[in-house]
């Protein structure tokens, strides 16, 4: 039998008996749809974490707090080894200022954050500018890009509490001298300026919500801060860049094996998406027994459909039908019941996801307020199309298996037994 | 062309360990040749069907040999006698045993199917069937729309559109008035003559048997030469 004539006899006999095949494909799709929403749950969630760790630091960045035996600090000695290490870009020692630091720029002024670092590193590291250049001299320094608008009149800072507005230091910021005045948090110590001139603006953080207001400056500057505020020596925290992505594993491992402690994105992914895997393992296994609860009804529908076309099938093998034939038209028919419910299910599944992604953040929003959900961005629902891959071979899987007996009881029907049976 | 020798089947009813034996068939042997209409009579229960069950390869014999174009067919497996069957044989029954969701050409299409030929050689063959039994007007009917002569006649263009060799009809007018009984057994007799087809027809109607070129009677399970009558 030619393989379009085996899928119109199936078509036949589905037709004949519409309403059964149309609630047990309709019971196939609801624990299809059932599997692959609850399991985008576990893939849409591990997609918001790992957004979030990705999006909220730089993915090749290395942090080394300190040693794991000793409580020494990291000599430049053992940084200059860890720049040794093969597929490190550079290593950069930040640190920051212990004093409140205010910019101005003629009647503007704002609060920002000093960050002292070796900036050649920092270039090295790939620190990106969206205007300018890299400093070339140690009075020249690179801010954040939301240097510009922390800087405002005091009408505007008024204006500003009122309502949100958008001031703030208009212009190109580069070449602009500003004063920066700091102010020791601890100790006896006058506050002091010192003038610096940017030189370049760095990219706009990653997220919308986050607020770059840093001021990078040549490392240089600790000695004459420390002389004038006394404050002392600020610990340095140390971070080494990678080359890409794939070589911040075997640098990871280079430093634990050398005695650090390090914190990176792999390590962090690494157990996060062991806890995920574990996670959409469990919500698929959840949602494969709705998928065998439907199976029960193509169980039943298929043995009917034996039982009532006994006669039939009969005839069939009478006339010279094998009975291979026979068990693979039974078998595509519980596969057809099986694809359609399966086909039917993913199309409403991508549905209920993105009604979901539309509808929780809102009704979340509405009960947080709007301040504390500002900044709330998550993937409730995901489906990926290895999702749709492995719930498709679980439903129709279960919906061939489920079929499998009752197309092993249409082989075996006794042709003389099937002929005698009234018409 | 059929050559049965000693074929002895025995049925058991009843349960295991007290079962009862029903001797059916006590050595049959028979033959027939290419072109040859043979009827086989006998009462109710006298084991014609199942003489004709194993023949056609629905059941195995207890003991015997049955011979087909010379191949040995009571020891197939269920696939090679499947196979021998759509090849070898075409059936006429009692109730016809049309398939009800089927039109009259779909009925007589389906072995061409099983068989894997295409639509458009299915439709020329099927048409000429058609014509051949007289249903051309009816081919878009269903079962259930035509009356008995009709259905047989789907039945009997269901049988020969694969153009077999042998016909097995079992009491092919056992369901059908006495005239259409008449139309269907020239039918029968004229697909012998212009054709050359072979028929085994089994039948307790002596009517029936009259269309035979040879008959035999199966009683106490033996089979014993009937006198030969002229053909109606
Ligand atoms: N499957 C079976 N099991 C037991 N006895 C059977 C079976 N089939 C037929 N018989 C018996 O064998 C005998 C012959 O039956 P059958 O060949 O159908 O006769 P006929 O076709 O001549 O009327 C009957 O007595 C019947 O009861
Ligand atoms: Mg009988």
């Amino acid at each position: 039998m030619q393989f379009k004539d085996q899928v119109d006899f199936i078509r036949q006999h589905m037709k004949r008996n519409k309403l059964r095949v149309t609630t047990t494909i309709l019971a196939a799709m609801m624990g299809c749809a059932f599997l692959i929403v609850l399991a985008s749950v576990g893939f849409g969630l591990h997609k918001t974490i790992t957004d979030d760790v990705l999006d909220n630091r730089k993915v090749t960045e290395i942090e080394v707090p300190s040693k794991v035996e000793s409580e020494e600090k990291i000599t430049p000695a053992e940084v200059q080894t860890m720049r040794n290490i093969p597929h490190v870009e550079a290593v950069v020692e930040r640190s920051g200022v212990a004093a409140e630091a205010m910019a101005k720029i003629g009647a503007r002024s704002g609060y920002v954050n000093p960050i002292l670092s070796d900036l050649k590193e920092e270039q090295k590291a790939g620190l990106a500018l969206s205007e300018g250049a890299m400093p070339k001299k140690a009075e020249e320094v690179v801010v954040g890009y939301h240097f510009a608008k922390a800087l405002l009149t005091d009408e505007e800072r008024e204006a500003s509490e009122e309502q949100q507005s958008e001031n703030g230091f208009a212009g190109s910021l580069i070449g602009q001298t500003f004063e920066l005045e700091l102010t020791p948090y601890e100790g006896e110590a006058e506050p002091a300026s010192w003038s610096f001139t940017v030189a370049g603006v760095l990219e706009e953080p990653a997220k919308d919500w986050m607020s770059d207001g840093s001021v990078y400056l040549d490392d240089s500057w600790a000695a004459a801060f420390n002389e004038k505020l006394g404050t002392g020596e600020e610990s340095k925290s140390i971070s080494v860049y990678a080359d890409g992505l794939p070589s911040v594993g075997a640098i990871s491992e280079a430093l634990k094996d050398d005695g650090y402690y390090v914190y990176s994105v792999t390590e962090e992914l690494g157990s996060m998406n062991m806890f995920f895997t574990a996670l959409k393992a469990g919500l698929i296994f959840v949602g494969t027994i709705a998928v065998l609860i439907a199976s029960i009804g193509i169980f039943n529908t298929m043995t009917m459909a034996v039982t009532e076309r006994t006669r039939e099938i009969g005839v069939m093998k009478a006339i010279g039908a094998q009975p291979k034939l026979v068990q693979k038209l039974f078998l595509m028919e519980s596969a057809a019941i099986g694809i359609i419910g399966t086909g039917i299910a993913v199309v409403l599944s991508y549905a209920i996801s993105m009604l979901a992604n539309w509808l929780v953040p809102i009704i979340i929003k509405s009960s947080l307020g709007e301040q504390d959900s500002e900044g709330f961005d998550m993937v409730i629902s995901l489906i990926p199309w290895q999702l749709v891959v492995i719930a498709s071979i679980i439903s129709i899987g279960v919906a061939m298996v489920s079929g499998w007996r009752p197309a092993r009881k249409a082989t075996q029907i006794d042709v003389i037994q099937a002929l005698r049976q009234e018409l | 062309m059929i050559n049965i020798k000693n074929l002895e089947h025995t049925f058991a009813i009843g349960k295991k360990g007290e079962e009862r034996r029903i001797p059916v068939l006590k050595g049959i042997t028979l033959e027939v040749k290419q072109g040859e209409i043979v009827a086989i009579l006998g009462k109710s229960g006298s084991g014609k069907s199942t003489l004709l069950n194993i023949l056609a390869g629905f059941m195995a014999p207890e003991s015997g040999s049955v011979k087909v174009n010379g191949q040995e067919t009571s020891a197939l497996t269920e696939a090679d006698s499947a196979a021998f069957r759509l090849a070898n044989f075409g059936f006429i029954f009692q109730n016809f045993q049309l398939m009800p969701g089927l039109t009259a050409f779909e009925n007589v299409e389906l072995p061409l199917k099983i068989k894997g030929l295409s639509s458009g050689e299915r439709k020329v063959l099927v048409e000429e069937m058609m014509r051949k039994v007289g249903l051309t007007e009816v081919a878009e009917h269903y079962p259930s729309e035509l009356s008995g002569g009709q259905q047989q006649r789907v039945s009997i263009a269901r049988a020969l559109v694969t153009n077999p060799p042998v016909l097995l009809a079992d009491e092919p007018t056992g369901s059908l008035d006495s005239e259409t009984e008449q139309e269907i057994l020239q039918l029968i007799q004229a697909l012998n003559s212009t054709l050359g087809l072979t028929f085994v027809i089994i039948t307790h109607d002596e009517e029936v048997a009259n269309v035979a070129h040879r008959q035999y009677r199966l009683h106490d399970g033996e089979l014993m030469k009937g006198e030969k009558r002229h053909a109606v």
